[in-house]
């Protein structure tokens, strides 16, 4: 960009900017749009491959084989995969996810766990965007010092636990033992979680294993970035280290925490499955696990648009902002 | 988990736990006054108070339709506060009076005519007529579940016959009849729409406040035909996993856990708050063995897989001590189970001679195929391989996904685990899983003696002679059927002390909450 950001000030060539921003933005949500596509049908594919179908995991026990059968027809299992993929597919636009297995529309299903999910990834993604960063330059400021060493044993025991052994810890320390706060999520007449309490020890246990990672990652960008040449430069110049830091170091650091934190997302998100359980908070996560159980595919595919959505957006994000600072192709 | 007609739940929705929903009820509950089979002390009950209940449940398996295939225990708790059965389970009778007062069948067993309980009312105040009852159980019917649920029932054979008498034609003589109407047959107003099925007034203790993702709120009906409800309202919340739920009841979210399970009540044993509630007899699960070929089909091998179990071992082990041991007849919870017979107990010495004598191959390792289902499940497989092998026999435990072994294991393997939840009548079991060409005659098992005794218990009226033909029906499933049966395991709920009156029945009789109260 730095050719046209020499002649900036010319009206014609902002508006040209502007059209290849958008043209970029535009192929990067196409790239992003058909990723989700092969994605679902990549998971229509799979359920037809496991053992079993809606039809049956849903059925009475008591339930004759012609039972079944009128069920499968019923559910539209019948028919091939592909023609229920495609007839799924075309209604995503119209907001029609389906029906579930036991006829509950999915949409119904997911209108209360999906923005659940959404403040808990949300909140865990925010506070482990800020505790990476605070983290990861409070470690920078003196390489190899104490503090340094400290976080960087610290982040790498963080990012080594489980999600599942932060929740169980939590669990003990937190509500348990001392009771402060509440074992698990009961939700209001609105579907949320009836206190904000309840969502502290599932947004730490999914926050501290990323921040582990992120960690990590803003402070080994910051320690590439320190041997640009504009940063010794800044330096010499005998500017204030902190200064250097957050001017120098950090703007030319963030293509690569960028990338970092958006893959949390994705970790974020799988991470959700196992704390919504342990906490039983109602998100998105519960619904997929019980729906792979089911064989349910309307629920898993729908589950799997939401979070999928979710992950694209926060990815072309990152592009944008690696694409901004880099000033390259994304 | 399934227990008779009823089988709302299917089978791979009871992953969290030791979850049967089998059976039960409040027996005379008509003065909401104490009943036979509750929990905590006696004394006047106290009106008013909010009960907080956990129950398990996924939020992808909710269903909102009372005739709909219910999953989710929460949701099946839910739609049994709100809406009332014709009959239900009971502690002294497989089946007591609910929204039906009486019953009676014609001379040949056939013909069932119920008489609708005086007074009963919807929750929009209208009466219950018998338009509206045999409306609801052809919508029942109606359902891919239909048949299983009113077996023998064609829906053009429910009619109204007046105001208050509802009349069923069974395709053949069924003295259990009234027994299948316990607890699948809710009751809704004559034509409700679709649409409108999960807002549609009921006529339970019960009326519906909210629903929300799995979770509810429900007021007292004021006007319950059948007495007083202490209680002012009952919150509903699904818990994915029997852990988060006794976490909330430790926590004190929660006033009851229902169903909870051996490991959340060993956990809870240690505390003084906390009261264990054990409804026994609440789920069976026995090994089965396949009696049409392969190589159980001899009696005397399954006789001797009988003598080789260690049962005293099994329910220590597999079910902490919360079970009872069993003699492998399906049934237990059923007045009329013959305890008489004796008890089988371990005899290796015995065992060997049948297999001997049975030329059963013992350099052969047999594979007991086994799922993860239900807390103690694989366990209960893995402590009976180890057993066998003391006998010389050598078993290798085969853990399966649900939905694999349902498809490729289930009625057709040769040797397998599986779980019933029940209180259900011994004649349930005879009719589902073992006379010849039952759905779910899981050891494939025929029996010329067994059909026999069981066609006279149902086509017998006179009480004496079903009585006699009953016994000799369970003699034959002790001496050669399938099912090695060595254990029942315990229904628990978790409860504070301040809650009385739960129902202490096996399986679905956890859900009848309409007399318990709260101390302050």
């Amino acid at each position: 960009m730095s050719e046209t950001a020499l002649e900036g000030a010319f009206t014609p060539s902002v508006l040209h900017r502007a059209t290849v921003v958008c043209g970029r933005v535009a192929l990067l949500l196409a790239k992003r749009v058909l990723m989700l596509f092969v994605l679902l049908a990549v998971v229509f594919a799979a359920i037809q491959l496991l053992p079993g179908d809606a039809a049956s995991a849903t059925s009475d026990r008591g339930e004759s084989a012609a039972d079944i059968a009128a069920r499968r027809h019923q559910l539209g299992l019948d028919r091939p995969v592909w023609i229920r993929f495609w007839e799924w597919i075309t209604a995503l636009p119209t907001g029609n996810l389906g029906t579930s297995a036991r006829g509950q529309r999915v949409t119904d299903l997911l209108s209360a766990p999906f923005p659940n999910t959404i403040l808990l990834g949300g909140t865990a993604f925010a506070l482990t965007v800020v505790a990476a960063l605070a983290l990861g330059c409070w470690a920078a400021a003196r390489p190899g010092g104490v503090v340094d060493r400290v976080i960087g044993l610290a982040s790498t025991a963080a990012f080594a636990l489980p999600e599942f052994v932060v929740s169980v810890g939590l669990l003990l320390a937190l509500s348990l033992w001392t009771g402060w706060l509440p074992a698990a999520t009961t939700t209001s007449a609105d579907g949320s979680p009836a206190s904000w309490t309840m969502l502290v020890m599932p947004v730490l246990a999914l926050a501290v294993p990323q921040t582990g990672w992120n960690t990590r990652v803003v402070r080994a960008a910051l320690t590439d970035q320190a041997k640009a040449p504009h940063v010794e430069a800044a330096h010499l110049d005998g500017l204030p280290s902190r200064r250097i830091l957050l001017r120098h170091q950090l703007p030319g650091a963030l293509p690569a925490i960028a990338t970092g934190i958006a893959t949390s997302t994705g970790m974020l998100l799988g991470g959700a499955v196992v704390v919504e359980t342990l906490f039983n908070y109602p998100g998105i996560g519960t619904v997929l696990a019980g729906a792979i159980g089911d064989r349910d595919t309307p629920v898993i595919a729908g589950v799997v648009a939401c979070a999928g959505a979710v992950i694209s957006l926060v990815l072309l994000l990152a592009d944008l902002i690696r694409a901004r600072t880099l000033g390259a192709r994304p | 988990m399934w227990s008779e007609d009823d089988v709302n739940l299917n089978r791979r929705q009871v992953l969290w736990a030791g979850g049967s929903i089998g059976a039960a009820a409040l027996l005379s509950a008509c003065s909401g006054s104490k009943n036979a089979g509750s929990s905590g002390p006696e004394g006047a009950p106290q009106q008013g108070g909010t009960l907080r209940v956990g129950a398990l449940g996924h939020a992808s398996a909710i269903t909102r339709d009372p005739h709909g295939n219910q999953g989710n225990e929460s949701d099946y708790l839910i739609i049994a506060l709100v809406y009332d059965t014709l009959t239900a389970p009971g502690l002294k009778q497989n089946t007591v009076d609910r929204l039906a007062s009486g019953w009676t069948p014609s001379k040949d067993l056939g013909t069932w005519r119920f008489t609708i309980a005086k007074g009963a009312t919807f929750h929009d105040g209208t009466p219950v007529t018998a338009d509206d009852v045999a409306w609801s159980l052809r919508r029942l019917r109606n359902t891919p579940a239909g048949a299983a649920r009113l077996p023998g029932i064609q829906a053009k054979n429910i009619t109204s016959d007046g105001k208050d008498t509802v009349v069923l034609v069974s395709d053949y003589a069924n003295g259990e009849l009234p027994l299948l109407t316990r607890l699948t047959t809710f009751v809704l107003k004559k034509d409700t729409p679709e649409k409108d099925i999960a807002k549609a007034p009921g006529t339970g203790p019960f009326k519906l406040d909210w629903y929300r993702g799995g979770n509810a709120r429900l007021l007292r009906n004021e006007h319950w035909y059948r007495g007083r409800v202490h209680l002012d309202a009952i919150e509903v919340t699904m818990f994915e996993s029997p852990q988060a739920m006794a976490n909330a009841l430790l926590s004190g979210q929660i006033d009851v856990a229902s169903n909870a399970g051996a490991v959340a009540a060993r956990t809870a044993a240690a505390r003084t708050d906390i009261q264990v509630i054990r409804r026994p007899n609440d789920m069976a699960m026995p090994i089965v063995m396949r009696t049409a070929d392969g190589p159980f089909a001899d009696p005397r091998v399954r006789a001797a897989m009988k003598l080789v179990v260690d049962r005293e071992a099994m329910v220590k082990q597999v079910l902490s001590g919360y079970g009872s041991v069993a003699n492998d007849i399906l049934g237990t919870g059923d007045p009329q189970y013959a305890k008489d017979i004796p008890q089988r107990r371990r005899d290796l010495a015995k065992a060997e001679q049948l297999l001997a004598e049975a030329k059963f191959d013992l350099s052969r390792t047999y594979d007991l195929v086994t799922t993860e289902d239900i807390a103690g499940l694989a366990e209960s497989a893995t402590l009976f391989a180890a057993q066998a092998r003391e006998a010389g026999i050598k078993v290798n435990v085969v853990k399966q996904e649900s939905g694999t072994f349902y498809d490729r294991t289930w009625l057709k393997g040769d040797f397998y685990t599986n779980y019933w939840g029940t209180n259900d009548s011994v004649v349930f079991f005879a009719s589902k899983t073992m006379v010849t060409g039952a759905g779910q005659n899981e050891a494939g098992w025929s029996d010329p003696q067994f059909d026999q005794a069981y066609r006279q218990v149902i086509g017998t009226a006179d009480d004496k002679a079903r009585a006699t033909a009953l016994h000799e029906l369970q003699q034959i499933e002790y001496d050669r059927s399938g099912y090695l049966l060595w254990g029942m395991a315990d229904g628990i709920d978790l409860a504070t002390y301040k809650v009385h009156g739960l129902p202490k029945l096996p399986g679905y009789g956890r859900v009848q909450l309409e007399n318990v109260w709260l101390s302050r």
